[in-house]
């Protein structure tokens, strides 16, 4: 016992004493791997130089912003305080909102319930077959590549203005993506339990009933829940080409510079959004409990 | 000198560490022994301050270890190095990264974010792995590792910390009897040779006997047994497991884990 005295030094003054042995017997740790750091710094520049050229090119210009900014400020000023001038307005504005909501709701539960058989149907490990695998990604990789504010466009000209045009729209685009994302969340699912069912005797829609989708049900439920909050969001865009909701009232009172009114809208939205995320957080745990979700 | 007084841990509703007394002479290897959820873990990860107690005070030398922050709470950390049951090493980083996390605290930050480690570093992270030999594997990746291997990669990790007291949370929990013993003679060459003081959660007493010259024992949360592994008879041992205690007694000495599972399942497995 030698008390306080530290006696673990010693292991690193013996590490450091044999530094040449360590470096004899294990020279590739030692040798500075100079193409290697020299790569690094390249990628590191030429991001780098892409990025500042980039902005260059575009126009960037400090004098803009510092003039713009003087202009925010005025703006928001303006914006003060925030007023939907008549109670009358006021209810216009609520019903709009309610109708961006709805396009919201059903558009993402329309897309939902599309998607979660073509979900099994695009997961390889439901649908073994390469051929049908294939294709139905790409079927849904071009759904997907086309944006949500394009949709409403073509809708628009298919059934008209309105929000219908927008419920088709949000429901599209969102059958797209929810078909890649349940697909990718089927896939990376544990095999051990679908085995286990399939060791019982179980046919294959026994498999994918008791093997896959208990485990994945609660991934698909917060991605709807996330996409709900996020269509309230897009939805709000569609309403300015014409595909109903509170954006078409929202673009009219920018162009009239009504900014009082602009900033009453906004905050509306940005309400209702605080409002579903708080909901749909309380849902999702109730649903799926506090187990970790994965994806 | 590592003292514990009154230290207690509580979950809510649930204490952990009862009011624990504890003193830790520099150089023992000390087996913390009890059935799962006695408050073993709980009392390691306190003394890292990984957990904070709830009452009483940890002293290590002068320094109160209960009120550290900061600066000086990451000091402690390096100088009482952590082995986890699920051996806590950064799958996707090479072994001789992991190890040299054991530096971190000696390194200057600007340098080591950027993994420019220097040459003295880098010395002391192979010298550590060399001690158990797996220097060769330094390259790897962690996660490509057998277990017995990545609890040898945390043992390198500590020892690279060159700490004075080695907390080890069940190190061998995970792993084969082979690798056991692997490990934990590793455990004991360290505190053999360089006198670094081990903390050993375990299990299975027929290992805390054999390895440990100080045995504690805990039950809810309290030190029930505290002394020489010769004076913890099997009446002691009988207390401190309840029914458990056929599988921690009696049983060959040498393979623990294949005891354990003798124990339960009597069927035989042909070699």
């Amino acid at each position: 016992m030698n008390g306080s005295a530290p006696t673990a030094p010693r292991f690193e003054a013996e590490a450091l004493a044999d530094m040449a042995g360590l470096a004899a017997r294990h020279p590739s740790i030692f040798r500075v791997n100079w193409p290697r750091r020299a790569l690094t710094v390249a990628i590191v520049a030429v991001l780098a130089g892409l990025f500042i050229s980039g902005f260059w090119a575009l126009g960037f210009s400090f004098a803009r912003i510092a003039g713009g900014l003087g202009k925010l400020v005025e703006f928001a000023g303006f914006m003060l305080p925030p007023s939907p001038g008549s109670y009358a307005t006021f209810l216009t504005y609520l019903m709009a909102l309610a109708q961006t909501l709805a396009i919201a709701f059903l558009g993402t539960l329309t897309a939902a319930i599309l998607a979660f058989p073509f979900g099994f149907l695009a997961a390889k490990n439901v649908i073994p077959n390469v051929f049908l695998h294939f294709s139905l990604r790409r079927g849904l990789d071009v759904v997907r590549g086309v944006d949500v504010l394009i949709w409403a466009l073509i809708w628009i000209n298919v059934v008209g203005l309105g929000p219908f045009a927008g419920i088709l729209a949000v429901a599209t685009s969102n059958f797209g993506e929810f078909g890649k994302l349940f697909s990718e969340a089927i896939e990376a699912m544990d095999k051990k339990a679908v085995e286990g069912v399939a060791s019982t005797g179980g046919g294959k829609l026994h498999q994918v009933r008791f093997g896959l989708l208990p485990q994945v049900f609660p991934v698909i439920v917060s991605q709807v829940l996330y996409y709900f909050e996020s269509n309230t969001r897009s939805a709000t865009i569609i309403g300015v080409v014409g595909a109903g909701g509170v954006g078409l009232h929202l673009y009219e009172q920018i162009r009239m510079l009504e900014w009082q009114h602009v900033s009453f809208l906004v905050l509306m939205i940005l309400l209702t959004v605080a409002v579903i995320d708080f909901v749909s957080g309380r849902l999702r745990f109730a649903i799926i409990g506090n187990a970790k979700i994965v994806a | 000198m590592l003292v514990l007084e009154g230290v207690s841990r509580r979950f809510g509703a649930k204490t952990a560490v009862d009011s624990v007394e504890l003193t830790v002479v520099p150089g023992s290897f000390v087996g913390v022994i009890g059935r799962s959820g006695a408050g073993k873990s709980t009392l390691l990860r306190m003394i890292n301050r990984l957990v904070d107690p709830s009452d009483g005070r940890i002293r290590c030398g002068d320094v109160d270890v209960t009120g550290l922050r900061g600066r000086e709470l990451r000091d402690w950390r390096a100088r009482c190095a952590m082995i986890f049951q699920q051996f806590n090493l950064v799958g996707r980083l090479d072994v001789l990264t992991n190890v040299l996390m054991g530096r971190l605290n000696a390194a200057p930050s600007a340098k080591s974010l950027v993994r420019l480690w220097a040459p003295e570093d880098k010395a002391i992270a192979l010298a550590a792995l060399e001690q158990f030999d797996i220097a060769g594997l330094a390259a790897q990746r962690a996660d490509q590792l057998s277990g017995g291997q990545q609890q040898r990669v945390a043992i390198a990790r500590a020892l690279a910390q060159s700490p004075e007291i080695i907390l080890a949370d069940e190190p061998i929990a995970s792993l084969d009897p082979r690798n056991t013993r692997i490990v934990m003679d590793a455990l004991q060459r360290i505190n053999r040779t360089y006198g670094i003081t081990v903390i050993c959660n375990l299990h299975s007493l027929d290992l805390a006997r054999s390895y440990c010259d100080r045995l504690v024992g805990m039950a809810a949360g309290r030190v029930v047994f505290d002394g020489l592994p010769e004076s913890l008879t099997d009446d002691v041992a009988r207390e401190l497991y309840g029914l458990e205690a056929a599988d921690v007694i009696g049983e060959g000495a040498t393979s623990p884990a294949a005891a354990g599972w003798g124990a339960r399942s009597p069927v035989a497995i042909p070699a």
